[in-house]
């Protein structure tokens, strides 16, 4: 039995919009999250994928306590991620690693990569001072990177090569849990080849947990062995990647593998429409006005993220039988 | 070893070189201002052997004198020698502007970095102070302050400086509370950096570079004002060699001995105009937030 190293339980984030001037003020709540149920075990390799909005980064800056829930509660072990004393609150920060989407803003534009990387080991006191150069130049080498790159300041490096800086520092605490938000987004395909191959090896070789949140189911599926799907801020499907991407539970799951071509599946009908915004969401699912199988009961009842297997999640009302 | 730390010394120096030296030796204005400026430093300092006289000595027998051998510059009304006194004036403009400058800087930024770092109701008192300081121009703030002060050079170092006390204030609160919202210091936080780290190795690095270019423009400021509050006769006394001084007294002979005030006057505008000269380049060089569009 793996042991459970993050547990959502309903959480909800409202962030409140408005109070525009003087005599506007009326505010508008807007759903970021509405009802996240997630566990992450031990070892797990958990993809977040959603279109743009849904949540999926609110939803890691949750888990990472950067902001606080509205309502719900956030579990790391067996303790609430909010109330942390001072020694588990560093345990927490060493034991887990933010790999932020905006790689370049998340360093210090003053300092060589060489004090970059040298930071965490140091915070922590990995190890000694005189062995921290030899352990900054094993990680940069780690990462694929020359060791001539140490000297240089952020602004100097490519994009790539600050992305595969900040895995390197994310590596650096020697984490057990990474977490990254949309690392490949953006790249070459070819350095996107590299850092998720990078990425990969790392949690074969070190059993790291990952969450990596991506819009790109074929990133996802190379990466990582469960997948949880977001729409408007709850996640709507969640299990083994291999089951969701062979048989789809959820009606928006299933559109998202129709719009993402495969060679061994048809091209059937896509998406329809724009992702409605979380501001005041109306009564009933949430995907009832794009749902291809929408019926009158979903526009009254909101449904939660259910069990369907051991395994498998799925927030419907009418889940998909026979998969297209 | 040592051929390893060789290398990273010749690395970090050439990097220095590219980062620092020539981004400004880039600004060919500011090179020149760079010289002039280099000059009069020169000047101030080697004053007592460059001299030919005591600066204070009169001799009436000697006054209103054109230039000659025995007072290259001439003589002001009292006899006193303008070229001796033109130097120790260069020596008490610079001291007073820098002096004045690093004073108001000292204690702008460290309101500035209490109010953006602490926030709160520390910041809004703050604040208000400064807001009542900024309220009045840097010249009316330093007259009013030498009228309860007294005449003096430190008393005029003390009331310039403290007219620079908001604007370093401000500016230093502005560019905390900027680089606060920055996600890489989130990241640290994130990766459990204490606090003091935090504003030491990731705030700070990240405001001096504004707050030196703004403090280069400020001494220009400052020498402009101390002449001025000196030739209106609220800054230093007399008989000190002061270039306002110097041309206040020269202004009742405008018409029989031009070069009393001619001599000072053209003294403080070249090295006005080269510390400007000096002061865009390094704000063009190293501050991104006003960078023009080249
Ligand atoms: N600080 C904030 N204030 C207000 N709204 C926010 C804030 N952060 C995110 N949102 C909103 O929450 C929703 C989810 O955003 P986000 O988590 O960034 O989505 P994703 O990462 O999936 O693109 C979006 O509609 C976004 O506009
Ligand atoms: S609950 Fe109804 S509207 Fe919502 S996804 Fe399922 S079938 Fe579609
Ligand atoms: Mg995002």
């Amino acid at each position: 039995m793996q042991e459970t190293i993050f547990s959502l339980l309903d959480v909800e984030r409202v962030y409140t919009l408005g109070a525009t001037g003087w005599f506007h003020r009326e505010t508008r709540q807007l759903k970021a999250l509405d009802g996240v149920r997630l566990e992450l075990k031990r070892g797990d390799t958990l993809a977040l994928v959603g279109e743009s909005g849904s949540g999926k980064s609110t939803l890691i800056r949750l888990m990472l306590g950067l902001e606080p829930a509205s309502d719900g509660r956030v579990l790391y072990g067996q303790h609430d991620l909010a109330h942390l004393d001072a020694e588990a609150r560093k345990r927490f920060a060493r034991e887990v690693a933010f790999i932020y989407q905006n790689a370049r803003g998340s360093m210090n534009p003053r300092m060589r990569i060489a004090d970059i990387l040298a930071e965490p080991i140091r915070l922590h006191r990995l190890c000694e001072e005189q062995a921290i150069p030899a352990r900054v130049e094993a990680l940069i080498a780690r990462v694929g990177l020359p060791a001539g790159l140490l000297q240089r300041f952020p602004g100097e490096l490519s994009g790539g090569q600050v992305r595969r800086i900040a895995i390197a520092r994310a590596l650096a605490a020697e984490p057990t849990v990474i977490m990254a938000d949309e690392s490949v987004a953006g790249l070459d395909v070819s350095v996107q080849a590299q850092v998720l191959n990078l990425l990969r090896d790392l949690c074969r070789e070190s059993g790291i947990t990952l969450v990596f949140i991506t819009h790109d189911l074929g990133v996802a599926s190379y990466l990582c062995e469960k997948i949880a799907v977001l729409y408007l801020g709850r996640i709507v499907e969640q299990g083994p990647t291999h089951d969701i991407l062979s048989a789809p539970r959820h009606p928006y799951t299933k559109a998202l593998l129709q719009a993402f071509p495969r060679f061994d599946a048809p091209l059937c009908a896509s998406l329809k429409g724009e992702i409605p915004s979380p501001v005041n969401l109306p009564k009933g699912c949430r995907f009832a006005g794009r749902c291809a199988q929408v019926q009158p009961a979903c526009l009254e009842v909101d449904p939660p993220l259910t069990l369907l297997t051991p395994e498998r999640q799925v927030a419907c009302l009418f889940p998909v039988v026979n998969p297209c | 070893m040592s051929h390893a730390l060789d290398l990273s010394a010749s690395i970090q120096a050439s990097s220095w070189r590219r980062r620092f030296l020539q981004p400004l030796m880039r600004q060919r204005s500011a090179v020149v201002g760079l010289v002039i400026i280099l000059a009069y430093v020169l000047a101030a300092l080697f004053a007592p052997w460059l001299a030919t006289h005591d600066p204070t000595a009169q001799d009436l027998g000697a006054a209103l004198q054109g230039p000659s051998a025995a007072h290259w510059l001439g003589t002001d009304s009292f006899g006193q020698d303008l070229y001796s006194r033109l130097l120790y004036g260069a020596q008490l403009a610079l001291i007073i502007g820098f002096a004045s400058v690093a004073l108001g800087l000292v204690v702008g930024v460290a309101i500035g970095l209490a109010a953006g770092l602490i926030g709160g109701r520390t910041e809004w008192v703050l604040m208000r102070i400064v807001d009542g300081l900024l309220a009045f121009p840097e010249l009316i703030l330093a007259m009013a302050f030498m009228a309860v002060l007294g005449l003096g050079t430190e008393n005029l170092v003390y009331a310039l400086a403290l007219s620079f006390v908001g604007p370093f204030a401000r500016m230093t609160r502005g560019d905390v509370l900027q680089v606060k919202s920055q996600p890489f210091i989130e990241a640290a936080r994130l990766m459990g950096v204490p606090t003091l780290a935090i504003i030491w190795r990731h705030v700070l690095p990240n405001v001096v570079s504004p707050i030196l270019v703004q403090a280069g423009m400020r001494v220009s400021i400052a020498i402009l004002l101390e002449s001025g509050l000196s030739f209106l006769g609220i800054g230093v006394v007399p008989p000190t060699p002061d270039w306002g001084l110097m041309i206040a007294e020269g202004r009742g002979f405008i018409t029989i001995a031009p070069w009393i005030s001619g001599v000072p006057g053209v003294a403080l505008a070249i090295l006005l105009v080269a510390l400007n000269l000096l002061g865009d380049g390094l704000r063009d060089a190293f501050d991104p937030n006003t960078q023009k569009d080249a």
